[in-house]
């Protein structure tokens, strides 16, 4: 059975995080993606921590890599109209055309939706600025660790009286915004198959995410006043907390859901009761796994907090196949997260590992768009392939 | 998604998973076990209700969809459910279910069936039988110890995000294993975890590691690097990115800004040490940032800082609280929020469209069902077989 998207391309001008998060999910999912940049308009991502032995890098960086494996890097000078006219047909031979700018950057590139629809009328346009392409803040720009303040997740993710700590990542960017993009684009094409019909999609960078939230947003407007942020407590439960373990900076989240859970854990910790002081004076003498395993034998959800050394020798992740190495053309093989979806017909890892700037660009241009190699090379002379 | 059957089993796992399906037009029928689904025993909660329809969570991710309670012990359960999923497009299943309703005794009867199984830590492996929790997940997917403050223990991001990282990667495998077998294909059985999805949300953690050797920490309530992070305001606080995400790319914008507001030492920030990302690193460039930057915001409000930086160009946010996101501006003239009754009767802004598509736009769904309320309905559906 082949991947689900197979035979589908999409000529893709996403950057940074969001953006390209989306079209690497539909990468995975078989769709052959075409990443348009430039010498002097590339992907800033590719100029972002780590890089490959703390050396800088267009190449180097991991950060870029894990977001665009799978895809093609062709570079193109957009202000050269010869430059322009090669994007026009390869939209012209794409199924979806993606982009994650500010309001109004496609269309002073000449790329704008009017444009595409009238390249090809049938194509699904992908838009997804920070606040989206209507409304009085729409040219706000921002990041995912902005959007995960305007968002209420900076806010909410806290302990009341310190100031907001968050998830200390740009969190919108990695789950919110590119699986609701990707699912967008997926019920876009669903709809052009059964109608022939292409369509706009606008995606707000801080919509999916509030979308998310939207339970903690219902409390407020209900019961008014809060909810304040609570830490890793739950109120539904007996007790959650994440305690200390032996050595340096281990801990284990523990949940105890009801009364019997509770005392099952206290049993297992030698504690008359399970109160979270009592908790975090026995837990700290434990390793943080065998603690964990214990207390699942006890049939209590509990697990060790791993950092990115304890995910990458996780078993479970491992006997999954989670983790992919990869070989790079420039800095040889690294790791990169594979998509999390099993699924029957679709590969387990990427197909290739992050491209480098413009290493596609004569493989696109001849084989895809049917340019001869002298073309190629002179198009190359005028400065139109940067 | 005209045409498209969704039967989702009632579970933490997949029930936004379902709300995205009913959100733009299939339909979702919610098996719920005798006495509700798991979504309506936990909070936040209609004031001090505890009862079967007071669950705001409920209210918000099982809108739209269509509700009966099946005893999944009882062998004419079994059967009935068993119909209803033969006849679907797709089955949402984020529990455990008797063998009968398994993917491969469906797919029998329905070869064009796909089935999204979302569980903690997916079907096999020597941990797939291990109980979690949200916090679990996040705990040891990795994203738990990048966040917290670095005095105290790694802290759960908000609003349970690892049982939502697997509904949304879990819903866009299944459309598109629906559209696979809709072209003529087989259908699917996708399996899901909820550990490896929260894998996704590392970040560049696993990078830095492998690249750099660095093991990443939490560090909330500090500033990431120099003039990056969380500083406070007259009203509450804002979100500074003056590095953007590659080192210093607003660097200039935002001395420029400090000077012409005649910051006491802001000049000196024109230095060159300030572009580079080894000096910002350093806790001696984060402390002279916050001297020169904190007294100024402290005298401004959230709506004054963003306007000032807005101009140029320079990402800083406010960090908003509910209150803020529900006045919003913005969200209110893009139609965000959508006004739906819950269950005491009062009518309150729902969070609407995450996403804007011209052709098959989002629908506002119906309220959340009472349980069993679509009983007769569905048992129709199933005569109709």
């Amino acid at each position: 059975m082949s991947a689900p998207l197979a035979g589908v391309r999409i000529a893709d001008f996403t950057w940074i995080g969001a953006g390209a998060y989306t079209t690497r999910m539909l990468a995975d999912l078989g769709a052959e993606v075409i990443k348009i940049e430039s010498a002097t308009r590339f992907d800033t991502l590719r100029d972002a921590r780590p890089f490959k032995d703390g050396i800088p890098g267009l190449n180097r960086s991991g950060y870029f890599a894990d977001r665009n494996c799978g895809k093609r890097s062709v570079t193109l000078d957009l202000k050269h109209p010869q430059g322009l006219d090669l994007a026009k047909r390869i939209i012209a031979a794409s199924d979806i055309v993606a982009n994650n700018f500010a309001p109004g950057v496609m269309d002073r590139l000449g790329l704008g939706h009017d444009v595409v629809r009238a390249l090809r009328p049938d194509a699904i346009y992908l838009a997804m600025s920070m606040k989206g392409a209507t409304g009085p803040e729409r040219d706000s720009r921002g990041y995912g660790l902005t959007i995960g303040a305007l968002t209420g997740v900076q806010h909410f993710t806290s302990l009341p009286g310190r100031l907001p700590a968050g998830t200390g990542t740009n969190y919108p960017d990695h789950i919110p915004n590119p699986s609701h993009a990707a699912f967008a684009v997926l019920a876009a094409l669903r709809h052009r198959r059964r109608t022939g019909e292409g369509q706009a999609i606008d995606i707000a960078q801080t919509e999916p995410t509030i979308a998310l939230l939207s339970p903690l947003l219902l409390d407020h407007a209900v019961n008014g006043g809060g909810p304040l942020p609570r830490g890793n407590s739950h109120p539904d439960m007996v007790l959650q907390g994440v305690f200390p373990c032996k050595g340096a900076d281990r801990w284990i989240a523990i949940s105890l859901r009801d009364a019997a859970e509770a005392a099952r854990a206290a049993a297992l910790l030698g504690l008359s009761e399970a109160s979270a002081e009592a908790l975090a004076r026995a837990t700290q003498h434990w390793d943080a796994v065998a603690l964990a395993e214990a207390l699942q034998a006890q049939g209590v959800p509990a697990g060790p907090v791993l950092d990115a050394r304890g995910v990458l020798e996780d078993p479970q992740l491992a006997a999954r196949d989670h983790w992919a190495r990869l070989p790079h053309e420039e800095v040889g093989p690294t790791v990169y997260n594979a998509s999390p979806i099993v699924m029957d017909g679709l590969p387990r890892h990427p197909s290739r590992a992050a491209p480098l700037l413009g290493q596609h660009t004569r493989e696109v241009l001849e084989n895809m768009l049917g340019l001869a190699p002298s073309e190629v090379d002179e198009l190359a002379a005028a400065g139109v392939l940067r | 998604m005209a045409g498209l059957r969704v039967v989702e089993f009632a579970a933490p796992l997949g029930a936004y998973a379902g709300l995205l399906f009913g959100g733009l037009g299939a339909e979702v029928i919610l098996v719920e076990p005798p006495g509700g689904g798991p979504l309506r025993r936990r909070g936040p909660w209609i004031g001090s209700r505890r009862d079967a329809e007071a669950s705001l969570l409920h209210a918000a991710f099982n809108a739209g969809k269509r509700s009966i309670t099946l005893d999944l012990s009882d062998r004419d359960d079994i059967e009935r459910a068993q119909v209803l999923a033969e006849r679907a497009d797709l089955v949402i299943a984020g529990g455990s279910l008797p063998p009968a309703l398994a993917h491969e005794a469906l797919a029998g009867q329905a070869s064009r069936l796909v089935t999204l199984a979302l569980s903690p830590f997916g079907s096999k492996g020597p941990r797939s039988g291990w109980l979690a929790e949200d916090i679990t997940a996040l705990a040891m997917g990795g994203m738990l110890t990048l966040a917290g403050y670095p005095d105290g223990p790694p802290l759960a991001a908000c609003g349970e995000q690892a049982v939502a990282a697997a509904s949304l990667f879990g819903a866009t495998a299944a459309l598109a294993a629906i559209l696979r077998a809709e072209a003529g294909g087989e259908g699917a059985f996708i399996d899901v975890s909820m550990q490896e999805c929260v894998a996704m949300g590392q970040e560049n953690a696993i990078q830095f590691l492998d690249l750099e050797g660095i093991v990443r920490k939490r560090d909330g309530g500090r500033q990431r690097q120099a003039g990056t992070g969380v500083f406070p305001c007259r009203d509450g606080h804002v979100y500074l990115m003056a590095g953007g995400i590659a080192s210093n790319r607003f660097w200039g914008a935002t001395v420029d800004w400090l000077v012409e507001e005649g910051l006491d030492g802001s000049e000196g920030l024109r230095d060159p040490r300030w572009l580079d990302s080894k000096w910002l690193n350093q806790e001696e460039a984060k402390r002279i940032f916050a001297e020169i930057f904190e007294p100024f915001a402290k005298r401004r409000t959230k709506a004054q800082l963003v306007a000032a930086t807005s101009a140029r160009r320079i990402p800083l946010a406010p960090i908003s609280t509910a209150s803020d996101i529900l006045a919003s501006a913005q969200l209110a003239a893009r139609g965000f929020f959508v006004n739906r009754a819950i269950d005491d009767g009062r009518v309150l802004p729902f969070a609407g469209a995450p996403y804007q598509l011209s052709a098959t736009p989002w629908r506002a769904p119906n309220p959340a069902p009472r349980l069993d309320a679509d009983r007769d309905d569905i048992l129709r559906l199933l005569e109709a077989a």
